[in-house]
């Protein structure tokens, strides 16, 4: 047996765990009925892989979220999913989910009590990053998989402003959320069946 | 409702392009997609047209399947194509309205760039069509194991993979089950402001990942208590086979890459 080894097996269920719990999130308006709003909780569950599994996990966990969204599971948002999301304008905001559950999860670990406004911190810092790599993404598509050289990356920015407020909302919400979910599957297993 | 999700959009058929190696099909792919973008040379792109339709139709995949899932992509080839047509000023004037000038250059550089996003999409969708999603897990664990020097968990991600397979549609179950639960107990989503609603969604969200984190604790004591501890010598019960029809397929889009390349720089 290596040393060396990076990860627990448990570590491994719960990362696949949360492959399945980003495809739930990405679709969570086919269970409940939200009204007109079309949400996707997948920056909400990104956010909390790298919280509550540390970033390591958590960004290795968001790594096989992606792979498993590319080879033909329907965990990519209306239940999509294949190959040929290579091809899509979107795909920045993907591949922002590896980093931001890191990053989320390096401002958790960064501070030895985490108090309400560090999950704050960790949120809005997914948050940022989120639309930091997903919006020029946006731009690098239209520009060079479309060749459309007459988009710029301001006006594209301006139009995901809507978007930007819904996810500041489900920001917020996730830091809120954080806390009690860290507290709720860290209870003892004892514990745990008292409440089931 | 969740039926699909294991296969993924994987559609059974008896063709050839089913039976290869999903190493192959992968790696013949990701040359096709890399290599397709970097040329716009006539004679390249025809070929990548006849490669991709002749993958296509020794598929025997109905051309409905592919449809299918892709109707968000076509709206952003049409839109490109359309936008091409009217931005670009080169070339001879074709059509001239009032208020609509369209020139040749608009209609070639619109088809071009069209042509290769449908042929990009159509190959990368036959590659999900025609594998399933564990024989690709496999595939990319075994094409990645040049990482594992470098010490990139290859064989856990894979792992990882397959368990997330498993797991996906008994989540999906239990989510309908919880919000069944919950509404019966009188939560209600749908009313209210946005921010009443997320708080609405809490008593949802907690029982899923307390579900969720538990299911994951006890499947890793079974595996432990089974004597699972990673990928160093473990053996496979699917096993990869490399036939020669891969080889063949796999020298064909060789040969595409490196006559992209020619027809890039000697030109």
């Amino acid at each position: 047996m290596s040393d060396k080894k990076q990860f627990q097996i448990v570590d491994l269920t719960k990362g696949a765990v949360f492959i399945a719990l980003m495809a739930i999130g990405a679709n969570l308006a086919a269970f409940i009925p939200l009204g007109p709003v079309p949400l996707t909780f997948q920056t909400v569950v990104a956010i909390l892989a790298g919280i509550l599994l540390g970033k390591k996990l958590g960004a290795f966990s968001m790594i096989g979220y992606l792979l498993v969204g590319f080879i033909g599971v329907p965990v990519l948002a209306g239940f999509s999913g294949g190959f040929h999301v290579i091809a899509s304008p979107t795909l920045g905001f993907l591949i922002s989910f590896v980093v931001l559950a890191f990053a989320a999860g390096a401002i958790i670990e960064k501070s030895p009590r985490p108090t309400l406004l560090t999950f704050f911190m960790a949120s809005y810092a997914g948050l940022i990053i989120n639309y930091l790599i997903g919006v020029p993404y946006l731009y690098f598509h239209s520009n060079f998989i479309l060749g459309l050289d007459g988009v710029q990356l301001l006006p594209i920015a301006a139009g995901m402003t809507p978007f930007f407020i819904k996810d500041l909302v489900l920001a917020t919400f996730t830091a809120i959320l954080a806390p009690q979910l860290l507290k709720a599957v860290n209870r003892q297993p004892h514990q745990m069946k008292a409440a089931s | 409702m969740f039926d699909n999700v294991i296969i993924g959009q994987y559609v059974p058929k008896e063709s050839v392009i089913h039976k290869m190696d999903p190493r192959s099909k992968l790696i013949i792919v990701l040359l096709f997609i890399v290599f397709l973008f970097l040329t716009r040379h006539p004679f390249i792109l025809g070929m990548a047209v006849i490669l991709t339709f002749t993958a296509f139709s020794m598929s025997k995949i109905p051309f409905g399947y592919f449809i299918k899932g892709m109707r968000f992509i076509a709206i952003i080839i049409f839109f490109t194509f359309i936008l091409h047509l009217f931005m670009t000023r080169e070339g001879t004037v074709l059509v001239e309205w009032p208020l609509l000038t369209i020139y040749s250059g608009g209609v070639i550089e619109g088809s071009l760039i069209a042509l290769r996003l449908f042929l990009l999409i159509l190959m990368a969708s036959l590659l999900t069509l025609t594998t399933t999603p564990i024989d690709l897990t496999d595939g990319i664990e075994t094409l990645m194991k040049p990482l594992k020097k470098v010490n990139v968990p290859t064989h856990e991600l894979a792992l990882m993979m397959s368990i997330a397979l498993r797991f996906i549609p008994t989540l999906l179950g239990e989510t309908a089950k919880i919000v069944k639960a919950q509404m019966a107990r009188g939560a209600n989503f749908s009313e209210g402001s946005l921010w009443k609603r997320l708080k609405a969604l809490i008593p949802v969200l907690i029982p899923l990942f307390v579900q969720s984190f538990k299911r994951a604790e006890d499947l890793a004591v079974a595996m432990e208590a089974r004597g699972y501890n990673g990928g160093e010598g473990r053996t496979k019960f699917r096993q990869l086979k490399w036939k020669p029809l891969d080889t063949g397929a796999l020298s064909l889009f060789i040969a595409f890459a490196v006559l992209t390349v020619i027809f890039r720089f000697f030109e």
